[in-house]
């Protein structure tokens, strides 16, 4: 794994030698900058009934709609070229004709990806100070790491699916479609077969309830760091990357 | 340093490389030549551990492809067809990625980068993006990049295919300059190019071995073409019955006219000799002429005659 950092370091400086990760911070910048306005909105509102009111670090990022809808695009939008372009270009002869393993060039891609998936979600940190420092709204902390280990487990997750399906053809959109398809499948189809297990036969909503994305992350949000979900999402990515690994050697067949 | 044996691949019910053995010497030139399709990116892309043979064994360095095959990329050099290259990084910067890739250490980096830099002739664009530089230098970048590391072996694929004229006679001369001190492995469906550069050929058609001789050898083989007046078998055999004939093939017969190909041992310019036998006997002769077999009779010959026993394969099935 020695070449690791060699192989990580041109991905990361490949991905801002092009537009798209500029183009995905400014759309991330944009959905950030949106839900902070309403957070404060709601923060002034609920002075008056706290009861009713959301949950603020779920409404600023874990249950937003922009940001689902964001970050649905962006995954396969960032893991897309991963291996694709590499096979399209015929770059991925030299890196395999180099004393280079499979593993080696997939771990750096997918360190990369999550990489990339941090950069992304960094607009959202960038007001937080100005809540705390300017606002004197003294938030606990707490949820606010659960929430970032939480995103983190899952990007690792989302990543090495999107790594996969990249790994399948030579066709940058082709890997995408399959990306987002899958991913759009985890996100939501696990919140409706949530809802109607729950209302049909309640002592399986327990189970279901575990695998739905969307609750995991409210549930980080509100600041319970549950281990069996970090588990899940791992256990997803290696066997993911073991599937990429897989698919990489599968070329030396013909 | 290469050692091929009985090398096959399929790629399904297609065979694409049928069975080959050869093996070449350090320092070494060959230059792998064959119709577009007969199996030289295969064969190469075997022997640089990318695809795995069906069955056979290749060794290079002493090192087998298929039990250890980061070892042997360690000693090779490869620079595949067209030349992939991450277009926007900058040609000193991919050097340097390329020579972390391949285990150059840390204290002897910068030299070799420096070296192969100045042995390719890139000191001007050292620091231009990939992706700006004309397809010459993209190819030249290729090379260093192959032999960053200082390889034993340097397998290219098609290094002229698609340069100008002046960039192919540079690349030649570069990869003349480099058969000193590697053992170097072309493939090329330029004729020329092997003339030019290698010291001997392996040709390969429908992926099998056709011709695999040095090049003054194949360029030494001459036939002899008589013709005569006269009853053919007769004639025949008083050729045939001459010291240093190997054989003569009777090529066109028409009325007392008969034509001959004679081959002789070591290619001996024997036409004196020949015509005096004919004379002897009384014949009359019209024609007597010496042919030098050229790379390229050979090849289209190989190549032809593999074309027709996979179509009567082809047939027989």
């Amino acid at each position: 794994m020695r070449h690791v950092p060699t192989l990580m370091r041109r991905e990361l400086a490949a991905y801002f030698l092009s537009p798209m990760a500029f183009l995905i911070l400014l759309a991330f910048q944009l959905i950030a900058w949106f839900n902070f306005w309403e957070l404060l909105d709601g923060l002034i509102q609920s002075q008056h009934n706290l009861s009713s009111r959301r949950d603020p670090l779920n409404t600023y990022i874990s249950q937003s709609i922009p940001f689902w809808v964001g970050l649905l695009v962006a995954i396969p939008a960032l893991t897309m070229r991963l291996l694709a372009e590499e096979k399209r270009s015929g770059t991925i002869e030299t890196l395999l004709t180099a004393p280079v393993t499979e593993s080696e060039i997939v771990v750096s891609k997918w360190l990369a990806g999550v990489v990339m998936f941090w950069v992304i979600l960094l607009p959202f940190a960038v007001y937080l100070p100005f809540l705390y420092y300017q606002a004197k709204f003294y938030f606990d902390p707490g949820p606010l790491v659960a929430l970032a280990i939480g995103l983190t487990s899952l990007g690792m997750m989302f990543v090495s699916i999107g790594l996969f399906f990249s790994a399948l053809t030579r066709n940058q959109i082709i890997a995408a479609i399959w990306t987002f398809a899958i991913l759009f499948l985890v996100v939501f189809l696990t919140l409706l077969l949530y809802f109607y297990v729950g209302s049909r036969r309640g002592e399986w909503a327990e189970g279901v309830r575990y695998f739905a994305v969307l609750l995991q992350l409210e549930s980080f949000g509100l600041g319970r760091l549950d281990l069996r979900y970090i588990a899940l999402h791992l256990s997803v990515s290696l066997f993911m990357l073991y599937l990429t690994v897989k698919a990489l050697q599968s070329r030396r067949l013909g | 340093m290469i050692q091929v044996d009985r090398l096959t691949k399929h790629y399904g019910s297609y065979k694409a490389v049928d069975g080959i053995t050869f093996s070449i010497g350090r320092g070494e030139i060959v230059g792998l030549l064959g119709p577009n399709g007969a199996g030289k990116t295969t064969t190469m892309r075997m022997l640089t551990t990318y695809l795995s043979p069906t069955s056979g064994r290749a060794s290079l360095a002493g090192m087998d492809v298929i039990d250890s095959p980061l070892e042997v990329r360690r000693k090779v050099g490869y620079l595949p067809e067209n030349v992939p290259l991450y277009l926007e990084m900058r040609v000193r910067e991919y050097l340097t990625f390329r020579a972390r890739l391949t285990d150059v250490p840390r204290s002897k980096r910068r030299s070799s980068i420096n070296h192969v830099i100045a042995r390719c002739r890139l000191e001007d664009v050292e620091n231009r993006i990939l992706g700006q530089l004309s397809r010459g230098f993209r190819q030249r970048v290729g090379l260093a990049a192959a032999m960053v590391h200082d390889p034993d072996i340097l397998i290219l694929d098609e290094p002229t295919s698609g340069l100008d004229p002046i960039q192919i006679r540079e690349v030649r001369a570069l990869i003349r300059e480099l058969g000193d001190r590697h053992t170097v492995l072309l493939s090329t469906h330029i004729l020329s190019e092997v003339e030019a550069v290698c010291g001997r050929a392996i040709i390969i058609a429908q992926g099998h071995l056709a011709v695999d001789e040095p090049l003054d050898r194949l360029q030494s083989e001459s036939l002899i073409i008589l013709q005569a007046r006269g009853p053919a078998d007769a004639i025949k055999r008083a050729l045939e019955s001459l010291p240093g004939v190997e054989r003569a093939r009777s090529t066109t017969q028409d009325d007392q006219l008969s034509t001959f190909e004679i081959k002789t041992t070591e290619g001996a310019d024997l036409r004196e000799e020949l015509a005096g036998r004919v004379c002897q006997n009384g014949w009359a002769l019209r024609q007597l002429e010496i042919r030098r077999s050229t790379l390229e009779d050979r090849f289209i010959q190989a190549v032809t005659q593999e074309t027709m026993k996979a179509q009567s394969e082809l047939e027989a099935v």
